[in-house]
């Protein structure tokens, strides 16, 4: 059966269906990226601040996979995506204000 | 008049919808990430505050057991991402091979874990032994969410592979099928948030170099 074929006889399911070797394509990614981030921690710069930049970035960049690939957001309605998003703002809200409240203490 | 005090649901006998419980599980997911976004809030300003301290004590965690375990659970979520795939194709046999390797790598990351803290409790580190309680501030802070935060994913991992197992007896059983495979698909959901937060997880408490 094809990856991309539409699943009609169930509407009320989402019609995508995630290939294998997606997956093990999501998966390739996730575990290059997870060495390079010990690669870069354990051998890496001297510069701190910049390798937690860097691992966080890295983190991100991992999360999304996984996200929209093995959470299947990519493929879904448009309101998972959506709801994450707010989601990530309140956070990224929560976070702004803890920060200026101990800067300007 | 006669039979109006007998109200029947408009979809009675049909309570299956699989765009409702998704939504239910994604709301749910969202709560847990907040749970753990406020703790890497808390995380946040004591490292900020302790940053000598933070790098000294991560020098305690084994940064190659970490990366084994984040090995694994990266490889589970996409052994439970390929089951419903499976599931979704008709083959309830492969479907139920992957969740038994997801929790295959469950178990698998809990034995890891268990070493790890383990070596910790024998070095005297945890809160209430007599080397850990002699700890500057800063270090028992970063252990206190070490042992915290650490704690309650594997809380997570546990719950999610006792999800993937309920959810392999009801494919068994015939109740989660190819046209009604929410169940898991809700627990693969879990379990990739579960591995969403480990993501984070191992940078901040491993690789502090």
């Amino acid at each position: 059966m094809n990856g991309k074929e539409k699943n009609t006889e169930n509407t009320s399911a989402h019609a995508h269906i995630s290939s294998y070797s997606e997956h093990f394509g999501t998966w390739v990614a996730l575990i290059l990226l997870t060495l390079m981030t010990v690669f870069i921690s354990t051998f890496g710069a001297d510069l701190r601040t910049l390798t937690v930049a860097t691992a966080m970035l890295i983190a991100t960049v991992k999360a999304l996979a996984v996200a929209l690939y093995f959470m299947h957001l990519k493929y879904d309605a448009k309101i998972y995506t959506a709801w994450m998003i707010v989601v990530m703002a309140l956070f990224v809200f929560f976070l702004i204000m803890v920060i200026l409240d101990y800067i300007t203490r | 008049m006669a039979d109006s005090h007998i109200f029947v649901l408009p979809n009675s006998g049909h309570n299956f919808d699989a765009k409702a419980s998704k939504m239910g599980m994604w709301l749910f997911l969202f709560t847990e990430l907040l749970l753990f976004g406020g703790l890497f809030l808390v995380y946040m300003i004591y490292r900020f505050l302790n940053q000598d301290a933070f790098l000294l004590a991560s020098f305690e965690l084994n940064v190659w057991m970490g990366t084994i375990n984040t090995i694994v659970l990266l490889t589970s979520s996409m052994t439970i991402a390929m089951a419903i795939t499976a599931l979704q194709k008709g083959n309830a046999k492969l479907a139920i091979t992957l969740s038994w390797l997801t929790i295959l790598a469950a178990l698998g990351f809990l034995v890891i874990k268990y070493f790890e803290w383990s070596s910790k409790f024998e070095h005297g580190l945890f809160p209430g032994m007599d080397h850990f309680d002699g700890l500057p501030l800063g270090e028992r802070l970063y252990f206190y969410l070490y042992f915290f935060m650490t704690g309650l994913h594997a809380l997570h991992v546990i719950v999610g592979g006792v999800f993937i197992a309920v959810v392999i007896r009801l494919i068994k059983k015939g109740k989660v099928t190819k046209e009604r495979y929410s169940l898991l698909e809700n627990s693969g959901l879990y379990w990739h948030l579960v591995d969403l937060i480990w993501i984070y997880l191992f940078p901040l408490f491993y690789l502090i170099h």
